[in-house]
């Protein structure tokens, strides 16, 4: 498993070898909302570019104890197509998806992290006259509509 | 670019340049003029109907079968592939979503007057009643079956089996198997020989066994229409298209008969639900290429034997119950010997449908019933297949109420263990239940 450590040399595996293990891995896995609909039970991850399948079902299942049955992945080539100031092409970064099925027949739902706020009878009157009093302001600053959007110090 | 631009000045597969195809029907005959219909090569959705209409008549007025074959599948676009053995995950709920089937778990009940006059003793049993008995397949038949068709001689039949077993796997000797190619090794010459054997032994009993055609690794091609899709990107962006399949599949052992099989259930019968799945067919994961739209029974179209009877399919290495049992995937086994009965089974009965003529806007009039075997040497499971419905399409499925229907049963093993020579833990029920696949018949015969 090639890790990003920064300068640890693992042996290369030859057959009769001892088996590498990783104990503190400096991978990251972040599970995000998948942009198509996806069937219950996979989930989608974004992983560290060098991570493999067997990385991903081993990282899943050791440490999170989270049975996994496939592991699918691809590379997302990022876009290099944005300018910056200086009018140099800007890259945004690659990165690696992994769609993950879960088994024994679990599901994962990508949670809603912005759940639309209860409002309360106070903070609702408080928000009703906020919004009143911005709405008086800007008709204060609109002037007269008979100019036709002449400003008044034009003319006489 | 040039490429996509240079597609819209030459429409792929419809060229038509000229009204005259479009002509249609005069109108009524006192009118002077002609009729009053949507134009043919206007960008509206009119026109677009009006050219769809045109070439189901196209079709269905091909001359022959291989015109309405290849008029079928002449439009090439990218379509998902299907591999009946497959390893994805529930691949069997997602295959009958594709193919509208309602599984039934065990073995289609036979009709009640055979069982019956299944209990009839001894050797005077007249031929027709120990024929019929000898017809019925199905869990609870197979002892009643056993006293009553004496001339089915079990001890014949059980030794025929085993002795193929121990050819195959004990006496010969062959060398190591190829890596990953155990199932060419052992099972499948077992296999060969097995069914070879038995159909040839009840020729007798059986004429379409006679008249039939034994094909040895043939294959079997299906291309079908289901639901819809928008185009996600390409020059084609944003247009509403059927979302196509193709089966290739590749028994290893076929027999197809000159005479269809008798239907198990009425046309129109009802006998479970089929699993709605909202999600595109490449969550599965289904793969989509673009290649030859082939309709493909194991025969060409002018062969008599037209008709199907039964598949024996071997599972290949990268499927094995061990595989399976090390990821801690026990019930995906059944999975996998399910789904590749309902593909198979569907593509087979769907283009002998097509070879008789069918397609999805002229539905079946009749039902195509075929059986297979799915075997991985040791352990058989049986399905049977009844296709009632080949409209599958967006439009033809709107108000079509028939379902076609596959019974399954699980993978049961045939023998336990062969050591020194012997066979041990012999299952007489699977050899019964296969020797009653071979067997059926339609009631003339």
């Amino acid at each position: 498993m090639a890790a990003r450590v920064r300068r640890a040399v693992y042996p290369l595996f030859q057959p009769g070898g001892p088996q590498l293990r990783l104990f503190r891995p400096d991978f990251f896995m972040a599970a995000v909302r998948p942009g198509v609909p996806q069937p219950a039970d996979t989930a989608q991850f974004r992983v560290s570019m060098e991570m493999t399948k067997v990385d991903i079902k081993n990282y899943l299942e050791k440490i999170y104890n989270v049975p996994v049955v496939a592991v699918r992945t691809r590379i997302q080539h990022g876009a290099h197509n944005r300018r910056n100031h200086k009018n140099q092409r800007v890259k945004k970064p690659d990165y690696k998806v992994a769609y993950v099925q879960l088994g024994q027949g679990q599901t994962f739902q990508f949670p809603n992290l912005f759940p639309e706020k209860e409002q309360t009878p106070e903070a609702r009157s408080f928000d009703d006259f906020k919004n009143k009093y911005l709405e008086e302001e800007a008709q204060r600053q609109r002037g007269d509509p008979r100019r036709g959007g002449v400003p008044d110090w034009f003319g006489l | 670019m040039a490429a996509s631009r240079g597609w819209r000045l030459i429409r792929h597969g419809r060229c038509w340049l000229s009204q005259a195809e479009f002509s249609g029907a005069p109108g009524p005959p006192d009118s002077l003029y002609p009729p009053i219909v949507a134009s043919a090569t206007a960008k509206s959705k009119a026109a677009k109907r009006r050219r769809l209409e045109h070439f189901h008549q196209r079709v269905h007025e091909a001359a022959s079968i291989e015109e309405k074959l290849r008029l079928y599948g002449l439009l090439q676009r990218p379509k998902y592939m299907v591999y009946p053995q497959t390893f994805a995950i529930n691949a069997d709920r997602w295959y009958q979503s594709f193919t509208k089937t309602v599984f039934v778990p065990g073995l289609p009940p036979r009709a009640a007057p055979e069982a019956a006059r299944a209990p009839e003793p001894g050797a005077a049993a007249p031929e027709p009643a120990a024929g019929a008995a000898a017809r019925a397949p199905g869990a609870a038949a197979p002892e009643a079956a056993a006293e009553a068709a004496p001339d089915l001689d079990l001890d014949e039949l059980r030794s025929l089996a085993c002795d193929a077993l121990l050819q195959e796997s004990f006496y010969q000797n062959k060398k190591r198997p190829f890596l990953y190619r155990d199932q060419d090794h052992t099972p499948g010459p077992f296999l060969t020989q097995l069914i070879s054997s038995l159909a040839a032994l009840l020729c007798g009993r059986n004429p379409l066994l006679a008249a039939s055609s034994l094909d040895l690794n043939p294959e079997v091609n299906y291309y079908w229409h289901h639901g819809e899709e928008v185009v996600v990107h390409g020059h084609r962006k944003g247009r509403v298209d059927p979302v196509r399949f193709q089966i290739d599949d590749h028994p290893h052992l076929q027999i197809r008969v000159p005479k269809q099989l008798p239907e198990v259930v009425p046309l129109e019968s009802d006998l479970g639900d089929v699993p709605v799945i909202d999600h595109k067919p490449s969550k599965l994961p289904l793969f989509k290429k673009q290649y030859e739209n082939k309709v493909f029974i194991g025969s060409k179209v002018a062969d008599p034997c037209c008709y199907g009877h039964t598949q024996f399919h071997l599972i290949p290495d990268k499927l094995k119950r061990q595989r399976f049992l090390e990821a801690n995937l026990e019930d995906q086994i059944e999975v996998a010997y399910r789904a590749n009965g309902i593909a198979s089974l569907f593509a087979w009965t769907a283009a002998q449908a097509m070879y008789q003529g069918f397609w999805n806007e002229a539905d079946v009039t009749r039902p195509f019933v075929s059986q297979a075997v799915v075997t991985d040497g040791k352990y058989f499971a049986l399905f049977c297949y009844q296709l009632n419905t080949l409209a599958l399409t967006v439009e033809t499925i709107q108000n079509n109420p028939r379902k076609n229907i596959c019974w399954g049963t699980d993978s049961e093993p045939l023998y336990d263990v062969v050591e020194d020579g012997d066979v041990k833990g012999f299952n007489d029920e699977i050899l019964l239940q296969l020797v009653q696949f071979l067997l059926n018949r339609p009631k003339e015969l």
